[in-house]
């Protein structure tokens, strides 16, 4: 990843936080003073990288652990609500922050309401468990699904 | 990659289908936080594999399952 594909990343990382959204292709080129070609570009150098995550049309999917749609898990932290693409991004929202917070959620056995308050970096006592189905050679196949 | 109310909801969502790997909350919070925490330091750089294996070789997450590509 070289200096300048770095230097946006980190710039996208910045404003979503500060916007508390994904900023658009347009929106970063703005703040960053490039074309939008340019960004999208660089995005997709990032996205093959591993280093975030685009949607079809080019604009952000996940800036892990945040995700730029509406998920399953939602995390209040620092003030804000938030989106995590999965329970250990809902975790990393708050370790990414250095906030407490509270992930709010629901099983996907019985559907019921699972909320969770961590702070000092810990989770309250709770009886719920995390489970991955997917073995980490795979997690990058469909990083969506996983 | 799942919160569930219990183990036994994890049995009962998996159905006939295969497991993968459970770990208590506690444990997914500290995960979380070895792997995310600097990820909006203004000097993040890349995590290598080697990195990122070796957070997961610190936590215990040892074997074929937690072995990253």
């Amino acid at each position: 990843m070289y200096e300048t594909a770095l230097s946006l990343r980190n710039r996208t990382y910045a404003m979503f936080v500060e916007l508390g959204r994904a900023p658009t292709a347009d929106e970063l080129a703005a703040r960053a003073g490039v074309s939008r070609p340019e960004v999208v570009a660089l995005w997709r150098g990032l996205h093959d990288a591993h280093a975030l995550v685009l949607d079809p049309s080019g604009e952000l999917r996940m800036a892990n652990p945040f995700s730029a749609v509406p998920t399953a898990y939602r995390v209040h932290a620092a003030g804000r609500w938030w989106y995590a693409n999965c329970a250990w991004d809902a975790f990393g929202i708050c370790a990414a922050l250095g906030a407490d917070g509270r992930i709010e959620t629901s099983c996907p056995d019985c559907g019921e309401a699972l909320t969770l308050e961590v702070r000092d970096q810990r989770p309250e006592d709770s009886e719920a468990m995390f489970h991955c189905l997917v073995p980490a050679s795979r997690w990058w196949e469909d990083i969506v699904y996983t | 990659m799942n919160l569930f109310r219990s183990e036994e909801h994890i049995r009962n969502w998996l159905g006939s289908r295969a497991p993968g790997a459970t770990l208590t909350a506690a444990k997914l919070c500290d995960l979380a936080h070895a792997w995310w925490s600097d990820r909006l330091s203004p000097e993040w750089t890349p995590h290598s594999r080697e990195h990122n294996q070796g957070l997961l070789d610190g936590l215990g997450l040892t074997g074929e399952f937690w072995r990253l590509s």
